[in-house]
């Protein structure tokens, strides 16, 4: 073994519970086991708080009102629970980590209960950090032309994995800045029905777009095998505004295509 | 030695105070400043700024997309030097990423891999690289050199300068049960352009000290003026913290105790 798998060996102890307890990892003896199990705890408490307050920031913000800060789930019994299983990164530890932020939030009894947008508030902020989970390119295969729409010939598009499309009844994105800004009085989201997308680019940057049902319908169908004429006629648009349409959801990081070889 | 600077890392929500702020010479910038942050022109018109971001593990090369995003921040700041990190923290495939400062194994393998990563970087920057030391909580059995004769190796076949972070070598020596001035010793001190000092505070999953963005003890400031008098080639000392919850009170108390040690 080299040492740059050996390094990712360790990488992996540190980062993967169920395998820092497996045989395959305590056989070889690395390290101090006590030391990488005190290291590893650590670092899923920091690699969770960071992202809790980065993608709860807007219920955060309510915590003056709701009386419940997201973070306080990183030190309470249900993320304690968690930590035999917990995977940094993966998709599953999120959705597990956001659910305790939801659940923890939104079970904030009467104080919550002026905030009608609350609970969707929550589920939007999970969604972010669900979606941003998984693996990502770190460095660009010199290859590979990079990421987004890129030059090459498009052939089947298909739709990202993890690419999430939230139905809500609240218009959050009006009340989202207003959130962040100073203010005395709770500020309202207005109910109009909204559907938002939101995607993940390879290098993790997580980005929400308003969508229609045209959208919705692509991102249904879109998956690698139906061509650019099968896709405009499935979403009821020209093939011209699908063109236009698949660059955005490329360039959000929800759709990618195999390029001509 | 030159008169030191003294500064502090740019923290975005304490923008206001630091516009207005004595006592300063220069900031760390960790992240990029926000197209929303009103402070950033008159912080970039009034400091100078040291580019201390994160641009890539230097275990494997840079690609071209992070070299330019380095170039564009350099020339942004106006940086005197730009700084990296001794660390590999996340696998070759991105599959796991520890989020977190992880050193390499110090190896001839790993050294090698630094060594021309490190050159192939430098060669594209108009400004001088640094590299910081980071912290091991624990050893790497398949490890095969010391941490500092690892490090005075890398420095003697780079052009590099040493940014020497000194909480790490705390740490390092408190685990490791040693003095910290005996264990700082051992590191290639000619080689440090700029130091780092902040508080440590005890976290409950290590059972002990580790980094935090908080004020340094005086102990740690007694380490720093012994490191300092060993640094001649140093021009810069950083209070290493960078954290919304940082007070301004905290960041110029901070200051201003290190420029009264100094």
């Amino acid at each position: 073994m080299s040492d740059r798998a050996l390094q990712d060996d360790v990488i992996r102890a540190l980062a993967d519970a169920p395998y820092r307890k497996s045989a395959a990892w305590r056989t070889r003896g690395l390290a101090d086991p006590d030391r990488v199990e005190r290291f590893a705890r650590f670092l899923a408490r920091h690699f969770y708080h960071e992202r809790v307050v980065h993608f709860f920031k807007y219920s955060r913000a309510l915590a003056r009102v709701t009386r419940r800060r997201p973070e306080a789930v990183l030190t309470r019994p249900g993320f304690e629970a968690l930590v035999p299983s917990i995977v940094l990164g993966s998709r599953q530890t999120a959705k597990a980590v956001a659910q305790l932020v939801v659940t923890h939030v939104g079970d904030a009894g009467d104080a919550g209960a002026a905030i009608r947008y609350l609970g969707e508030l929550l589920r939007y902020e999970a969604a972010m950090m669900v979606v941003e989970a998984g693996p990502r390119i770190w460095r660009e295969d010199p290859e590979s032309g990079g990421e987004g729409a890129g030059s090459g010939e498009w052939s089947a598009p298909e739709t990202v994995e993890g690419t999430v499309l939230l139905e809500l009844a609240y218009d959050l994105p009006v009340v989202l800045p207003e959130l962040l800004r100073p203010w005395s009085e709770v500020p309202q989201a207005p109910a109009r029905s909204t559907k938002l997308l939101v995607a993940r680019s390879p290098r993790g940057r997580v980005a929400v777009a308003r969508s229609t049902d045209a959208v919705a319908a692509l991102l249904r169908l879109a998956d690698g095998r139906k061509t650019l004429a099968e896709l405009a006629q499935g979403a009821g648009l020209e093939v011209r505004e699908l063109e236009q349409t698949l660059r955005g959801l490329v360039e959000l990081g929800a759709v990618r295509f195999s390029t001509g070889s | 030695m030159a008169a030191l600077m003294i500064g502090a890392f740019y923290n975005p929500h304490l923008g206001a105070e630091l516009v207005r702020a004595d006592g300063i010479d220069h900031l760390a910038m960790a992240d990029p400043p926000t197209a929303g942050d009103p402070h950033w022109p008159a912080i970039r018109a009034r400091y100078t700024l040291l580019l201390h971001d994160y641009l890539g593990q230097l275990s494997e090369p840079l690609d071209e997309r992070s070299i330019e995003r380095a170039r564009t921040l350099a020339e942004l700041y106006r940086t005197p030097w730009v700084a990296e990190h001794f660390q590999c923290l996340h696998t070759v495939d991105g599959t796991y990423n520890l989020n977190y400062v992880f050193p390499p194994l110090y190896s001839e393998d790993f050294l090698e891999r630094f060594v021309r990563n490190a050159n192939a970087l430098r060669a594209r920057l108009d400004q001088p690289l640094v590299m910081e030391n980071i912290p091991g909580f624990f050893d790497v059995r398949a490890s095969q050199l010391p941490e500092p004769v690892w490090l005075r190796r890398f420095f003697d076949a780079t052009e590099t300068g040493f940014l020497l972070d000194l909480p790490h070598v705390w740490l390092e020596a408190h685990y490791r049960g040693l003095k910290p001035e005996r264990w700082l010793a051992e590191f290639p001190l000619d080689r440090v352009v700029e130091l780092h000092v902040a508080g440590v505070e005890e976290d409950n999953d290590l059972g002990g000290p580790w980094i935090a963005p908080a004020e340094p003890s005086d102990e740690m400031l007694g380490f720093l003026a012994h490191a300092v008098t060993r640094c001649p080639q140093a021009k810069a000392v950083t209070f290493d913290a960078f954290s919304p919850s940082l007070t301004a009170e905290a960041l110029f108390r901070s200051v201003e105790r290190i420029r009264e040690t100094l």
